[in-house]
């Protein structure tokens, strides 16, 4: 389902042509802005406002690189706007680097959202350099799951879709819970919480084992993971990782109930019944035999050998086959 | 000395340090960059301080699953081969006590390799961590051993000369004895409920709740051990059986001799890893 949404939102383009990278600056000093420019204007494109108000326009529709904001910290109208940009979690991650004056201290960074800032003093000998980490920092700093810190939806739909514009071959996993709904029911959010934080761990440590370099671990949200390799490792790593969650999962039960091997819960009819350990589906896709021009595509077909596994019951994981000329026949 | 005092000086203690022997072959393992995570399990599965040390960290809240993990294999898993290595780097070394405490090295293993033993005999899914709670159960001397040096030295010469056992010197000294203090350490760390008990309940099995079979077999193990003479836990002799455990336990006379038969096998190995130089 969440793979739908991402799919049919794909149309915006997450790759944008590869220009220069926008600078914009906001100063009323025109000594400053001529600085700026002369330093960067070779490497990026740069972008002129005397005061932020004139700017939110820009940024609301272009979204810049990096904003650098000559800022008294008494201009409170500038400074709360600023954090009214910073605060939209759209907007939060663009980097804003600050200009102060020299005498200038803050004391509480929570009061103003900036990312780094740079003294007027400094600015001929720091900028190009203060700048440039900046923009990386961003770069560097990919939207992770809160929960597991692995990365999420943007930057695996990005991994996925790098890979096939690259005309890479390589496995696509996707793989999920079973019974973790009654194990959550059971024994509250928080300790559901801890089944997805070992789960991340251990997905993420068993691709590694197998594949250091090029390999790709990130968490959807819920109880659904992600992990790219190339395809000899895949079918080794899968079934590594269900060998060692079926080792690992008992021990999130209680002692009881582990002796039982069972737990009772409710299920979505709200009957009472009981419920296996819960355990983990792998559905593998690939493009050694097709091609996939789009990340939406290949994922589809990962969720689709998902829930095959599903369906298998038990741990299990399932790699897709198939070749394209079946697939056609089959739709004929 | 006051209990409150006594158990937050021990709490403060953050890492153990090893004996040298070992630290000289972790070297060895940390610059082999061949090595599995399973070369490195088996290798840190025999040394009660590196054991310590990984289940502390997979258990501290960081990776958010606190009281969970009690297997040494299974915290490798979590932690992943470079945290691992990261995390021997920082190990140091017991100078003081240097005799003593490679004697305490040998039975805790002997522990843990009886204890596995008889947990795989009793048909326990989980042998790894009744292993684990052998191998552990005596860190409570570790810990007083490293925190109060001069006066542990005292506490083992006065349990020689006048005869009495080491857990009733030490209580006759701190009015706690190594099972408490290993206790603390235990939960201080954030270790599973599971360990904690049996490592607190070693000396007496009758008193365990939740891993009452743990216990009874960490308990035998550790008298077994003791008086097969492998090792040296403080004692010039064997403490008696609790009834409890060993009624629990229901172990016929072939068994018996079918785990000392086991036992001896695993147990010339476990002193070469211990002793041998390379």
């Amino acid at each position: 389902m969440k793979w739908k949404i991402l799919y049919l939102r794909q149309r915006i383009s997450f790759f944008p042509m590869t220009n220069l990278k926008t600078i914009i600056v906001i100063s009323k000093d025109v000594v400053l802005t001529s600085i700026v420019d002369r330093l960067l204007k070779d490497s990026y494109t740069i972008v002129d406002f005397s005061t932020i108000q004139s700017s939110l326009d820009y940024i609301y529709s272009s979204s810049p690189d990096l904003m650098i904001i000559d800022i008294s910290p008494d201009d409170v109208f500038a400074v709360t706007l600023l954090n009214e940009i910073k605060s939209d979690p759209i907007f939060g991650r663009l980097p804003v680097l600050a200009v102060f004056d020299d005498q200038f201290v803050v004391y509480d960074w929570d009061s103003m959202l900036i990312d780094d800032y740079l003294r007027k003093s400094c600015l001929e000998v720091e900028l190009i350099a203060t700048v440039g980490l900046c923009i990386h920092r961003a770069e560097r700093m990919v939207e992770v799951n809160p929960l597991t810190r692995l990365p999420g939806n943007i930057a695996i739909i990005k991994q996925i879709q790098k890979r096939l514009d690259n005309n890479e071959v390589f496995a696509l996993a996707y793989a999920d819970l079973d019974y973790f709904k009654p194990y959550n029911d059971r024994y509250g959010f928080s300790r559901g919480d801890e089944v997805l934080k070992m789960i991340g761990r251990l997905i993420l440590n068993t691709v590694r084992q197998n594949q250091a370099h090029g390999s790709f671990v990130g968490h959807i949200g819920g109880d659904d993971f992600v992990f790219i390799m190339d395809m000899e490792y895949i079918e080794k790593t899968a079934g590594e990782i269900i060998d060692n969650f079926n080792k690992i999962i008992p021990t999130f039960y209680d002692y009881d109930d582990r002796a039982r091997g069972f737990i009772e819960s409710v299920d979505r009819e709200g009957n009472k019944r009981t419920f296996p350990f819960i355990g983990i589906s792998i559905g593998v896709a690939h493009n050694r035999f097709r091609k996939f021009s789009h990340y939406g595509e290949i994922a589809e077909v990962a969720s689709e050998m998902k829930k095959y596994a599903k369906c298998a019951g038990g741990s299990c994981f399932k790699i897709d086959k198939r070749h394209i000329e079946s697939v056609n026949q089959r739709a004929l | 000395m006051d209990i409150q005092l006594l158990r937050s000086q021990i709490e403060k203690i953050d890492t153990l340090p090893t004996i040298p022997s070992i630290l000289k072959k972790l070297l060895g393992v940390i610059e082999n960059p061949k090595i599995s995570l399973n070369e490195i399990g088996t290798f840190i599965s025999n040394d009660p301080v590196l054991t310590s040390r990984v289940l502390k960290v997979v258990n501290s809240p960081i990776y958010g699953f606190p009281g969970r993990i009690s297997s040494v294999n299974q915290a490798l898993i979590l932690l992943g081969l470079n945290v691992v290595k990261g995390m021997l780097l920082g190990v140091s070394v017991f100078e003081a006590m240097q005799k003593t405490m490679v004697g305490l090295w040998e039975h805790s293993l002997g522990c843990a390799v009886a204890a596995r033993i008889i947990a795989k005999k009793k048909d326990l899914k989980e042998p790894e961590e009744v292993s684990v709670a052998a191998l552990l159960h005596d860190i409570g001397k570790v810990v007083l051993g490293l925190k109060f040096s001069e006066e542990y030295k005292k506490i083992i010469s006065d349990a020689e000369t006048k005869s009495v056992f080491i857990f009733d010197a030490e209580k006759n000294f701190f009015s706690i004895n190594h099972a408490d203090a290993g206790a603390w350490i235990a939960q201080k760390w954030n270790f599973p409920r599971s360990l904690i008990e049996v490592i607190e309940y070693h000396h007496k099995p009758h008193l365990s709740k939740n891993v009452t079979m743990h216990t009874a077999i960490v308990h035998i193990s550790d008298i077994l051990i003791r008086a097969k003479g492998f090792g040296f836990a403080g004692d010039n002799f064997v403490p008696v059986i609790n009834n409890t455990a060993w009624q629990m336990l229901n172990l016929s006379e072939s068994d018996i001799k079918d785990i000392l038969d086991e036992m001896e096998d695993s147990l010339s190995q476990a002193e070469d890893f211990l002793l041998s130089d390379d």
